[in-house]
């Protein structure tokens, strides 16, 4: 492999900051130790602010530790399954078996702290983003021995093994069980007490406790074999008649950890279930044996070919599976009137059923050479992580926060050998239709680490409670024994703040350094020769003009304005003047304000000002021949208007800055876009805007980019202003107000919701997570103030963040681990709030599970976020190699580590089987494709939108979803709000989807193209476009007239629906054979062969053949 | 000029208003006045004298405390004291109409922050020297100015600490005034024991030289 050198130097899995225990000090700058809390009076309150007489001072205690089923009470122990290291013997994952590579990573703050320095330095791109070079060691058979999960697997065949006793292994499990009770001995008394949770949890489950010993039955005589299976009927859908046997095959005695989890070919069975259902069938069973039964692997060959059937007709999500837990348990009683019959026997859909649980739907085998259809029909959900059921109904919303991977692996080195990187995915500041507030005098957060209460914490006993993340005891605060929703004394753990994984605090005044700062808004406009030619001022001042009573904040809200070309020019606002004043400064040189007082003013009180300013603007500068533009003054003055309170300001820029401070060069050669080996220039030109944005940073001043250009205008270094900023950059390439009504109106929309979207000022990030794991790298746009602490002078709702982490500590003794993002934010209310986002994902110690717990779009995004970090710090053909061999090393490792057959052809997890395809479908993105022709601006613009967007968006640019939509039906369609939206379904990106005779709709995130075929059906021109042929279709089609025809309502429901989703506004184009824009849809046609980019077929023998090297 | 007004509840010291202003030239850091002033808020009790200026190195706090709500506010030393006070007055009398019946009720921190923009230009009119000789009539209003108690900040922000400090000397006193009492107890009981000690040594001398002499 030709790439692998690369990696080497990478292995520096950051050993990152202290856990979060070593913490110093409240996250939040002086924050006084919790015991200063002044009480006060009102004592607490949740909404509705509960009087203070209900306290009840009676005898709360006793109802507490009488249900020791509670399994709130009794959180972490996960149904007793320590981490089942006891027949670990052969297991190549424990141990702190760290590569030398691993032993001298650079310091933590590296990869972050590479924010601060000057970024052409070349850095050696940090860490993470690459695994081990060097192949696994490890080979099948040492996967074979990792115990999956211990008793985790299929549990419903529990019975097999008392039945059926191979000697050495349930030897090896006899012994197991031993060891896993002195280890919850060993656990502090209070919440790991194991049958207490155990029984927590069946709990849930209506588990008719008979069924065990059925279960025996069924499967005995499919066990007596230990041979290889006969090679039967392919199991699954898959056409390759030998790779899918069971893993089995090999089993030889040992086997039984192994294939359980591993014998990928159980058709569906999402590892959710092993928890619980391990636990169901477990308990009734009176010795441990019963629960190790469920190790035996091999599911008989007749068995899979039963299941297909219901497979392939059914392919369920797992996340919809785990919805149906449950109902999984009901066939099985039924299993027992056959009384023992041959797998065979059992109606198909039975034995589908209790295959379920016994593999895994994410780890079944996929032969993507084989497989072409593996695109879903409808688009993907996130991975449900495989956790009890009743902490998995509290967790985090993935939209808000999600991992790269739903099962974190015990240590680095098994993290390594999976090759997969580890990382969240944040959208904190989410609009949220609905978030729990609570407002109260002491916001309870651990001792040590401070970390908020959550709903994963476990509570010892009323008075203590155990932080989930630094695991100290902390003690409850009397007030929290009161709970406002239900009003009773003596139920801390019913509290909101321990119901909810998203909560808002409002924060006591220890959070605030300062008041409360105002809302406070600057626009900067550019107004040389360039921009009025644009004709965006129009626009702009209309949409201000229109929204105004719509821009969040309160009576204290401030506007200003400053426009600029070769001079500044203020406006003096102040109230009294009969029309606003404006006051031209033109030493640019040495920047000052004119007026300080009166350029900022209250928007309530000088309404009618700002309004007569908006209204002559456009006009005052028609007639401007003015060419240069002087940006980088005209940000200093904007600095020195806001420094005072902070606020947000809003630049529109048109051209390349080319006067005073902050001017650049044209960087770009259009001749070179296609043909240079190596893109050029992707890194600012200056530090400038990055310093200005640092001293922005500093007083809680955030710069939102609005770049209006037909010309390169560097946006790699102007972008800088808003990345540092913690502020936005919207691109819109080629913009006028005649020639291109398609970005007049996005740029309209977009200003509409810029305008009127929430939010949050001088915000701080934090994000902790459990002692044991460490965070090195961050991506988005901040300013990384300390080790975890983001500074964000704004967070707005479309903003969206990723992390990298690496495990610096064995995570053994746990089953679960928490990740906690705390966003502290001043509202445009003046209200200081604390937003608590808490995620928990279960730890597992074999590789299988991890692949299980893969979450292809979360990682795919992840990955998009550390190329784009190598093509600047590297170069791009790194970035894309790194890509490439990001899909090379888990696959291999996949099939080296957890199959246990060898196969040929390219072997996936289902879970990871559209992992080629997303990594095919970012080389060929905008921002990381060769060979056509990109403007540097555009690609740059491309990269900042992955780092910045929040995922679900982020994906549609990756990989656009493309629908037929000329034969729309009502079948299967969605209703919101009385409005019926078809549901297509998604088709592949290929064109030979595509047909003359229909018409084809692709949403590729911030545009969508209606691609309309030669033989279109003429009903459909008709009824949806109002053209009577195809020749008579506009070129310049931007929206659908609004027909009073049933298809075109259906058409424009979809396509409003599809855009509601988004905060931004994409433009649709509709588009012909000839049309201008076919060539940036036939670009978005990942599946297909260009000129300089491999088919997906082929990049899948790439594949092939690097993984088989 | 630089300044901040805070308005604050006494009961327990939770800030209500705030309006900070700070001047470019001064380059002062305010942080530093500014956790003062909510320390100060956090003292202040029902007992504390309800006018008082209180000195901070080149820059005076100057407060009042009325019907439950402290208004204080920090300016330049120069700042004359009459203007403070009335300045105060007038943004106690709008902030009473305006709010004054849910402070009691208030939990959130800074609730009334809307008022910042009557305190901005109130005290606008008030530091403007050009607006500030029409205020001539506050003069006579305020007569009783010289009164008012003048402190230092450290001192009052002290004053627990300096109590506490006395009282540990006190006791350290006591113990020690103890333990000098049973020294002295000690020591007339030694030069008791050695009186009599001598007397008697005197009285055998004595009686062996009377029997060894006489006899």
């Amino acid at each position: 492999m030709t790439h692998q050198p690369n990696y080497s130097p990478m292995q520096a899995k950051a050993p990152a900051p202290p856990g979060p225990g070593l913490y110093p000090s409240g996250p939040y700058q002086p924050v006084p130790p919790v015991s200063s809390y002044q009480p006060v009076p009102p004592v607490s309150s949740y909404q509705p602010v509960p009087p203070v007489s209900s306290y009840q001072p009676g005898p709360p205690l006793t109802s507490y530790p009488a249900s020791p089923g509670q399994p709130l009470l009794t959180r972490p122990p996960m149904g007793g399954l320590p981490s089942h290291t006891p027949p670990q013997s052969a297991s190549p994952s424990p141990g702190p078996r760290l590569p030398p590579a691993q032993a001298t990573p650079p310091p933590p703050s590296v990869s972050s702290s590479s924010y601060y320095q000057n970024p052409q330095q070349p850095q050696p791109m940090a860490p993470s983003w690459q695994y081990n070079t060097a192949p696994p060691p490890m080979g099948p058979p040492a996967s074979m021995s990792t115990p999956p999960r211990g008793p985790v697997a299929n549990h419903v065949n529990p019975a097999v093994s008392s039945t059926a006793p191979p000697p050495p292994s349930s030897a090896v499990y006899t012994s197991a069980p031993p060891a896993h009770v002195s280890h919850s001995a060993t656990q502090p008394p209070g919440p790991r007490m194991p049958p207490t949770s155990a029984h927590g949890y069946t709990q849930p489950g209506t588990v008719p406790p008979p069924m065990n010993p059925m279960a025996p039955h069924t499967y005995q005589p499919s066990r007596a074999p230990y041979g290889p299976p006969p090679t039967g009927p392919p199991p699954t859908m898959k056409a390759t008649p030998p790779p899918t046997g069971p893993p089995m095959g090999n089993a030889t005695p040992p086997p039984p950890k192994a294939v359980g989890t591993v014998a990928g070919n159980g058709p569906q069975a999402p590892n959710s279930y092993n928890h619980v259902d391990n636990k169901m069938a477990g308990l009734p069973q009176p010795g441990p044996p019963g629960r190790h039964l469920g190790h035996y692997p091999s599911l008989p060959p007749g068995y899979q070919n039963t299941s297909t059937p219901h497979n392939t007709t059914s392919p369920m999500h797992p996340a919809m599976q785990a919805a149906t837990q449950p109902y999984t348990q009901a066939p099985q009683p039924y299993q027992q009137p056959p009384g023992g019959p041959g797998p065979a026997q059992l109606s198909p859909s039975l034995a589908a059923m209790s295959l379920q649980s016994s593999t895994p739907e994410a780890l079944r085998v996929v032969n993507l050479l084989q497989e072409r259809n593996l695109l879903p029909p409808r688009p993907i959900p996130a991975p449900t992580p495989c956790l009890p059921q009743d902490l998995q109904k509290i967790n985090c919303n993935p939209e808000v926060f999600r991992s790269t991977l739903t099962s974190i692996p015990q240590t680095q080195s098994l993290l390594n050998k999976a090759k997969m990187p580890l990382g969240l995915l944040l959208h904190p500041f989410k609009d949220l239709s609905q978030l729990p507030v609570v407002t109260s005098s002491t916001i309870v957060r651990c001792r040590s680490c401070r970390t908020y209460i959550n709903p994963f914490v476990s509570f010892l006993d009323q008075r203590r409670w155990k932080c989930n993340l630094c695991y100290r005891v902390n003690d409850v605060p009397e007030e929290f024994m009161y709970n406002p929703v239900s009003r009773s004394y003596g139920e801390p753990h019913k509290r909101p703040e321990v119901q909810n994984a998203t909560i808002e605090f409002i924060a006591p005044s220890e959070y605030m350094l300062r008041p409360p700062q105002p809302a406070v808004y600057l626009f900067v406009l550019d107004v040389s020769h360039n921009a009025v030619e644009t004709g965006y001022l129009n626009v702009f001042c209309q949409s201000l003009l229109d929204n105004i009573n719509a821009l969040p904040g309160d009576s204290r809200t401030k506007v200003g304005f400053i426009t600029f070309d070769s001079t500044i020019h203020f406006y003096n606002l102040q109230e009294g003047l009969s029309q606003p004043q404006m006051l031209i400064v033109s030493d640019i040189e040495d920047i000052f304000l004119p007026t300080p007082d009166s350029l900022l003013v209250n928007l309530n009180e000088c309404k009618e000002l700002v309004q007569d300013l908006l209204k002559s603007l456009p006009t005052l500068f028609e007639k401007t021949m003015e060419t240069q533009s002087a940006l980088g003054s005209a940000l200093q003055a904007a600095f020195k208007l806001l420094s005072p309170t902070g606020g947000r300001m809003s630049v529109f820029q048109t051209q390349l800055p080319n006067l005073g401070v902050g001017a650049l060069q044209s960087r770009e050669d259009p001749n070179q876009r296609a043909s240079a080996k190596d893109i050029q220039h992707l890194s600012p030109a200056t530090d400038f805007y990055k310093k200005l944005a640092l001293d922005c940073s500093g007083q809680q001043v955030a710069v939102d980019l609005f770049l209006l250009s037909s010309q390169y205008c560097d946006l790699a270094s102007l972008g800088c202003i808003s990345r540092y900023s913690a502020g936005s950059v919207y691109y819109y390439p080629s913009y006028h107000h005649q020639h291109n009504p398609a970005q007049v109106e996005c740029f309209q929309k977009d200003l509409k919701r810029y305008i009127t979207r929430k939010i949050g000022f001088e915000a701080v990030m934090r994000i902790r997570c459990t002692k044991g794991l460490s965070i090195h790298t961050f991506h988005g746009n901040f300013f990384v103030r300390s080790t975890d602490l983001l500074s964000l002078p704004n967070v707005n709702p479309d903003a969206g963040f990723a992390v990298q982490m690496s495990i610096e500590e064995n995570l053994d003794d746990m089953q679960v681990v928490s990740f906690q993002a705390a966003l502290l934010y001043t509202s445009s209310k003046g209200e200081r709030r604390i937003r608590v986002h808490t995620l928990c994902l279960p730890v597992v110690n074999s590789l299988s599970d991890i692949f299980a717990g893969a979450d292809v779009q979360a990682i795919s995004g992840l990955l998009a976020c550390m190329a784009v970090d190598r093509s600047v710090t590297a170069s791009l053909s790194d970035a894309r190699d790194a890509m490439t061999n990001a899909a090379i090393d888990s696959l291999t490792s996949y099939r080296q580590s957890v199959l246990t057959i060898q196969q040929p052809g390219l072997l996936a997890p289902a879970c990871l089987r559209l992992f080629p395809l997303f990594i095919l479908a970012l080389l060929k993105q905008k921002s990381f494709r060769t060979g056509t022709s990109t403007r540097l601006d555009d690609r740059v613009f491309a990269m900042c939108q992955l780092k910045y967007q929040p995922l679900a968006y982020a994906m549609l640019m990756i990989h656009p979803s493309l629908y037929r939509i000329d034969d729309l039906t009502d079948e299967g369609a969605l209703n919101i709000s009385e409005r019926t939206i078809p549901q297509p379904i998604l088709l592949q990106l290929s064109v030979e989807k595509l047909s003359r005779e229909a018409a084809f709709l692709m949403d590729a995130g911030t545009v969508m193209y209606l691609w309309i075929g030669r033989n279109c059906n003429p009903n459909f021109l008709s009824q949806v476009l109002g053209v009577p042929s195809y020749a008579s279709v506009p070129d310049n089609l931007f929206m659908l007239p609004e027909l009073d025809t049933a298809e075109s309502q259906r058409t424009r429901a979809f396509i409003g629906w599809l855009r509601d989703q988004r905060p931004f506004f994409p433009s649709l184009r509709v588009i012909r054979d000839e049309s201008q824009w076919k060539a940036s849809f036939m670009q978005n046609m990942i599946e297909d062969r260009t000129e300089s980019a491999l088919s997906y077929y082929e990049f899948l023998l790439h594949l092939q053949q690097q993984i088989s090297k | 000029m630089t300044s901040l007004t805070m308005i604050a509840r006494v009961a327990d010291g939770l800030p209500l208003a705030a309006s900070i202003q700070e001047d470019e030239q001064s380059g002062r850091d305010l942080q530093h006045y500014q956790s003062q002033a909510k320390q100060l808020c956090r003292k202040l009790n029902a007992q504390s004298p309800d006018r008082c200026t209180l000195e901070a190195g080149d820059m005076n706090f100057h407060y009042i405390i009325a019907q439950g709500v402290c208004y204080l506010f920090l300016c330049e030393a120069s700042f004359p004291k009459k203007m403070a006070f009335a300045y105060l007055e007038d943004i106690h009398s709008e902030f009473y109409d305006q709010y004054g019946r849910r402070v009691p009720t208030v939990t959130r921190p800074y609730s009334f922050i809307e008022f910042d923009t009557y305190i901005q230009k109130t005290k606008k009119s008030y530091v403007d020297s050009r607006a500030r000789r029409n205020l001539g009539s506050i003069n006579t209003e305020l007569q009783d100015v010289q009164r008012i108690m003048v402190a230092n900040i450290e001192e009052v922000l002290q004053r627990g600490e300096a109590l506490s400090a006395l009282d540990t000397k006190a006791s350290n006193l006591s113990s020690l005034s103890k333990k000098y009492r049973s020294d002295a107890k000690y020591l007339n009981t030694r030069s008791a024991y050695a009186k009599v000690a001598a007397v008697a040594v005197f009285f055998i001398t004595l009686i062996i030289y009377l029997r060894f002499w006489w006899l």
